[in-house]
């Protein structure tokens, strides 16, 4: 692996273009930003008033935009300008999610700055599950415990309107090349966007594709028995039905060992899958009028009884199945799909030596893996991670340059091709890496899907109470999946939903919802 | 008496606070360490969290207003808060009672002398001394329908495949958490029981077999009476901390499927510590403080206060 910055032309002409015009660029985005603020009013206006302007160094700065000039990249310009701050602080502390995710920071994006700076990176590592209230608690407690945020965008309306998080609008202006800015995929870009200001860089993208063993999928045998039964040909799915029909297809053939697909059911997460295929159905959350909920639509009740529907056809005891036991049968070689999950599997499916993963089965399925965008076309973009500046740290320049330099094209490459790692591609330039695409024999088709499905993916909900929105579609998700009827299901999701948006109030959450819609990939139809 | 003895005297005589009062001080003193430490770290909290309990605070509010018994209507109206406490409720009953039942019969059985009892006591009392958290996440194991234990050796006692959903339905998850409370909890139980069975007074089994008595007269007549009041404290104790479930629904079901397995402590931390609703968490807390205290008092009023135990 090449971890020497270098630059692509068409980032150094950006950056030419960036220190000739940075006058007029500073005015451009000064102005979308009060135009957007004024979009987002009550809300945010509290918000705004305490987004003071950071006093920014400018010893740091002069340093970065000396590399900048001299045609570094933005992690280098990070490195310069934050060795040129005075006083510079000698440790960052950094929230991030346990386990592998945690290794990143800990084995190698650490241990690499802190050779390059100096400063050392303390990683507070939390499950998942308390991440958000551990962040929250220690915001609301003024600790000041945390210089970095981990921030799933569906929480960036709970996260600014509290004050957790520091616009970083002003520290891009100053250190970033603009370049670098714009080889974000768009969606993610988009997602860094709140109210008019970015609260943070974008980190991880989650988004959810469909894998399936082309070995079984090519099999003449299975080709012809499938299109006897069926009447169409044997190839990845394009919506649920020919998906539903492939799953039992290949559970029959299993006899009990090995079955057609898996999806996650139990409790937690399953709340992604309802929520990308009611609206691949053209189902809404909220009535656009009075933001009531219906997720008792058609679509809902389709989606809902499809769902508990195909669980026959997957693995016995589906309904308890997480992310490591739909791995562990799908690296097992015991299931020709999995019906749609996070892009790490897509890179472990090949093989990985890595001891941080001796947790997970030896890949039988090593150069046997398609991959596909989800049944119906779009794709769920479900949790993904930003870095964000926490509001109450005292060394916010130095956490923005740390985030900036973890997130910049070179350092992001190397991070999201780490064996171990759960970050995944999501700069224009890392599905285009020769490096990546060169890893295993598809690794091309891998990352070509990872980019069309980012392309056409839906958002989780990001509105104020998200945590408790998505939530409440997860209990009704299992709840239906433990026998309680769909239509019961559904209405109850409804209440619980009207409960929330009560709570916080209808009013706020019509604007909030507005801005939601407003964003691509909150509804396709 | 003249004025140059009176002068005297009035040199004598002590100065500053009396012996009495000084012993006061010196009193307040040493317990004044514990005082400011249990206002600081118990009082206060809890007077901040009654006063909390009467305000809206949710994370998505930016004001925080008081807004009465409005949080305390809103308890009595939710039946999530009824549901866990119907949860916590068929837990508590099932599990303690379980518990005092089998560990009677273990206080019984190791009261008297027997082969083996040095090496049996230890690895009877190992399951209390584990971590609540780890008793949950290996339980989990063992439940689980495709890799556990439990549906393994039901597997060779049916001679077929079992498979059942243990966590993913809510009877069989509230079976699983009794059982798995009970297994950690049955120890604890035994253990008092059995202090309380060495302690009686051994003349009274004497006497009774002088009177030929036999197993159950004496159990009924000699054994229980005279453990009465520890058998009231040690329901009491694992009641009281039963109700306080948490470890086995947050490693087992998390409050699912839906939220039918949620224990009253489950939602309260939902609330809380997820959702950050902290005024209605704090009233359902209060709710709960309540009812406790009611519930308590009426058992120790019957069961311990008085001559009848």
């Amino acid at each position: 692996m090449d971890s020497k910055p270098t630059i692509d032309p068409k980032h150094r002409e950006a950056l030419e273009s960036f220190a000739r015009a940075r006058a007029s660029r500073r005015q451009v985005l000064q102005s979308a930003a009060g135009l957007a603020a004024l979009g987002i009013a009550g809300r945010s206006r509290s918000v705004v008033a305490r987004s003071a302007a950071p006093s920014l160094s400018p010893a740091a700065i002069s340093a970065a935009q000396r590399a900048l000039r001299q045609n570094a990249d933005s992690a280098q310009a990070a490195v310069d300008a934050v060795n040129a701050l005075d006083p510079k602080p000698t440790e960052l502390n950094v929230v991030w999610e346990a386990a592998l995710q945690a290794e990143d920071p800990k084995l190698f994006s650490g241990p690499l700055w802190e050779e390059l700076t100096g400063i050392k990176i303390n990683t507070i590592e939390k499950p998942f599950e308390e991440l958000f209230p551990a962040q929250v608690a220690e915001h609301l407690g003024a600790t000041g415990a945390f210089d970095v945020l981990s921030m799933v965008p569906s929480w960036t309306a709970d996260f600014v309107s509290q004050g957790l998080v520091e616009p970083v609008d002003p520290y891009i202006e100053q250190y970033m090349a603009p370049a670098d800015l714009d080889d974000y995929h768009p969606l993610y870009k988009a997602l860094m966007n709140y109210g008019g200001q970015r609260y943070g860089l974008f980190d991880d993208g989650d988004t959810i594709i469909l894998y399936y063993r082309t070995d079984l999928f090519e099999d003449p045998a299975n080709k012809d028995a499938f299109k006897a039964q069926y009447g169409h040909e044997l190839a990845a799915p394009k919506d649920w039905t020919e998906y539903d029909e492939i799953q039992a297809f290949f559970t029959e053939q299993g006899g009990g060992n090995s079955w057609g697909g898996a999806s996650q059911r139990a409790p937690g997460q399953v709340y992604g899958w309802f929520s990308e295929e009611f609206r691949n159905r053209g189902g809404r959350f909220f009535d656009d009028e009075t933001l009531d909920a219906t997720l008792d639509s058609q679509a809902g009740v389709d989606t809902l009884t499809r769902m508990i529907e195909s669980n026959k056809t997957m693995p016995p005891g589906i309904e308890t199945w997480g992310f490591p036991e739909v791995l562990a049968a799908w690296m097992a070689g015991q299931l020709a799909m999995v019906g749609g999950t996070w892009p790490p599997y897509g890179r472990w499916s090949e093989g990985t030596t890595a001891e941080q993963l001796n947790w997970v089965p030896e890949t039988q399925v090593k150069g046997k893996v398609g991959y596909s965008v989800m049944p119906m076309g779009h794709s769920l973009h479900n949790a993904g991670f930003s870095l964000a500046v926490s509001a109450d740290s005292a060394n916010k320049e130095a956490a923005y340059l740390f985030i900036q330099w973890m997130t910049s094209p070179t350092i992001s490459l190397q991070r999201v091709m780490l064996p171990y790692a759960l970050r995944d591609p999501y700069r224009l330039s890392h599905y285009a890496s020769e490096e990546y695409r060169g890893r295993w024999p598809n690794a091309g088709d891998y990352l070509d899907t990872l980019s069309a499905a980012a392309d056409g993916a839906l958002l989780d909900i990001i509105m104020p109470g998200s945590a408790e929105y998505h939530t409440a579609l997860d209990h009704l998700v299992t709840s239906a999946q433990s026998g309680t009827p769909v239509e019961e299901a559904l209405l109850t999701g409804n209440t619980a939903f009207n409960e929330i948006t009560d709570r916080i109030g209808r009013e706020a959450q019509m604007e909030a919802y507005e801005n939601f819609k407003a964003l691509k990939g909150s509804y396709y139809s | 008496m003249d004025m140059a003895e009176t002068a005297t005297r009035t040199t004598v005589a002590p100065s500053g606070p009396s012996y009495a009062t000084r012993r006061r001080i010196e009193g307040w003193m040493l317990v004044l360490p514990a005082l400011l430490l249990i206002l600081g770290l118990s009082i206060v909290p809890l007077i901040q969290s009654l006063v909390l309990s009467f305000q809206r605070w949710d994370l998505q509010s930016q004001e925080h207003p008081f807004v009465g018994l409005q949080n305390y209507r809103d308890v009595l109206l939710d039946a999530r808060v009824w549901a866990a406490f119907l949860n916590t409720g068929i837990i508590v009953v099932c599990a303690v009672a379980a518990e005092f039942l089998l560990g009677l019969g273990l206080a019984l059985l190791f009261v008297g002398d027997f082969v083996g009892k040095r090496f049996a006591m230890p690895i009877l009392l190992l399951p209390v001394m584990v971590v609540p958290i780890v008793v949950g996440l290996t339980w989990r194991m063992l439940w689980d329908n495709q890799y556990g234990a439990i549906n393994q050796t039901l597997s060779w006692i049916a001679g077929h495949d079992v498979n059942i959903l243990w966590l993913a339905h809510r009877d069989t998850a509230l079976f699983a958490m009794i059982v798995t409370d009970v297994w950690q909890w049955t120890p604890f139980m035994f253990l008092v029981l059995l202090a309380a069975l060495s302690s009686v007074n051994p003349e009274l089994y004497e006497a009774a077999a002088l009177d030929g008595a036999g197993w159950w007269q004496v159990l009924r007549d000699v054994s229980l009476p005279g453990i009465s009041r520890v058998i009231a404290v040690a329901i009491l104790f694992r009641a009281l901390d039963a109700f306080k479930i948490f470890d086995l629904v947050y490693m087992f079901t998390q409050g699912g499927p839906g939220t039918s397995t949620e224990s009253i402590s489950w939602y309260i931390y939902q609330l809380g510590f997820k959702f950050f609703r902290l005024g209605y968490a704090s009233a359902v807390s209060f709710v709960v403080v309540i009812i406790m205290t009611v519930i308590a008092t009426l058992y120790v009023a019957r069961f311990l206060r008085g001559g009848d135990a």
